[in-house]
């Protein structure tokens, strides 16, 4: 008995005094990923990377917003969010006091981005931040007076309309297609 | 699948009101029993981290029992695969009502990366009424102390839904490059991120762009050596220094002409200490 209170005497006192004193999480710890709505352009890298589908960038249902939309349940702190956001968005915080009492939404964030309606169809497909982002990327970018001026015609075009497009220039309008 | 529907006589046993007066009564004593519902260990490993020394949770009281017929506070881990459904309803019923349940981990509170996987029922909450939830992926050990103790009503829940509604469509604004052209930070950034994987790769970016604006003229291919190959014999970490070296040999010499002897003869420079 007494050589143990020799060696705890030792040794001293290891026991962290965590929820009477703030702790500190070692560097690089992976927290709760930190969403800075300000630098969100709504690109959806990181709905795409999301491997448990934590993160999921929606149209709302009457098309009128994008919604950015985080569970923190479910998100399993890998940090690919992190690792493709391309303004520095979502970073992972050191944040590790997670628990919430009886309410489950409380660990949901959310962002509301106003969408950009494509130019030929009028159907909404991305947000417009994303499209004024990229049109500023591309200013800065070394390129001719001609070929931003082209830039800027079709980076309000959608997908499907840009496709239809491609396909009309390169075809004579004759062709039998397959469907 | 029909799922478990708690039995009248629990659901009266279990209102906020008895557990309170529970917590009221119970001083500091607190049994806790783990249920591991199919999870991948990694929860378990973490309350095992949690309850050694160094955390010490019988300072609160935390005590594991072996037996649900002796705990008041249940500890689900995983995500419920079929096989632990009988057996975790077995647990909640011969816990002494009042009871707490706690859903620990990501895969606990929503079924995680597994939540629409066939074999799960993806979720502590989708079975029987959880009182407190622990993400974590999985959940530090001071994570695990935090939760209890909010549960306990010891500390307060930091975590609020948060919505951001007001959109000012205002992108945020691109930096100016430092040689004139975009796609030279573009592919200075990809190339580190490449070699240093994100964290540190970001760490590198910002490394080699301070070297060579610190040489002056960035144009100049004789300073931008001499700075780089100084930054590099100055750096402690001999990763970041070599990788500094590749930076400057692949990406650099592409944005600006260069000759043969511009290049830096990583072989050749002794860096680190």
């Amino acid at each position: 008995m007494m050589k143990l209170l020799d060696i705890s005497k030792k040794y001293g006192e290891i026991t962290h005094k965590y929820p009477f004193e703030p702790y500190k999480v070692a560097e690089n710890f992976r927290g709760k990923p930190a969403y800075i709505y300000d630098l969100c352009i709504g690109c959806a890298a990181c709905g795409v990377a999301c491997p448990s589908n934590a993160i999921t960038v929606q149209l709302n249902e009457n098309k009128s917003k994008l919604i950015w939309e985080f569970d923190c349940g479910r998100c399993i702190f890998c940090g690919r969010c992190d690792e493709v956001c391309p303004t520095g968005a979502i970073k992972l915080s050191e944040e590790f006091e997670l628990a919430v009492k009886f309410d489950k939404s409380a660990m949901i964030q959310r962002g509301e981005l106003e969408v950009q309606c494509c130019s030929e169809c009028g159907k909404p497909f991305s947000a417009k931040r994303l499209v004024k982002y990229s049109l500023e990327c591309l200013s800065k970018a070394n390129l001719g007076e001609k070929r931003l001026e082209e830039a800027k015609s079709y980076v309000s075009v959608c997908p499907t309309c840009k496709k239809t497009a491609t396909v009309a220039n390169f075809t004579a309008g004759k062709e039998m297609v397959i469907e | 699948m029909k799922t478990y529907e708690v039995p009248q006589n629990i659901q009266d046993a279990n209102d906020l009101e008895q557990k309170l007066e529970l917590l009221k009564h119970i001083g500091r004593s607190f049994s806790v029993y783990r249920i591991d519902c199919g999870s991948c260990n990694g929860c378990e490993i973490e309350i095992f981290a949690a309850i050694t020394p160094l955390w010490d949770p019988e300072r609160f009281g935390f005590k594991l029992v072996a037996n649900p017929r002796h705990a008041d506070i249940l500890l689900c881990t995983g995500p419920v695969t079929r096989q632990m459904y009988y057996p975790l309803l077995r647990a909640y019923e011969a816990t002494p009502d009042p009871k707490i349940v706690v859903a620990l981990g990501a895969c606990g509170a929503t079924g995680g990366i597994f939540y629409d996987a066939y074999s799960v029922l993806s979720g502590i909450d989708k079975i029987i009424p959880v009182d407190v939830y622990i993400p974590g992926c999985p959940p530090h050990p001071a994570s695990i102390i935090y939760g209890l103790t909010t549960a306990l009503g010891v500390m307060d829940q930091r975590l609020q839904k948060t919505s951001f509604e007001h959109d000012n469509e205002m992108p945020p604004a691109v930096e100016d490059s430092v040689l004139g052209n975009t796609l030279f930070e573009r592919d200075l950034l990809v190339h580190s991120k490449r070699l240093m994987s994100y964290i540190f790769g970001r760490k590198l970016y910002d490394k080699y762009l301070a070297a060579l604006v610190k040489s002056g003229n960035i144009k100049d291919t004789k300073a931008t050596k001499a700075a780089i190959t100084e930054a590099m014999k100055k750096e402690d970490d001999p990763r970041y220094a070599e990788c500094l070296g590749i930076l400057h040999n692949e990406i650099y010499t592409q944005y600006v002409p260069c000759q043969e002897e511009d290049k830096i003869s990583l072989h050749r420079v002794k860096w680190g200490r």
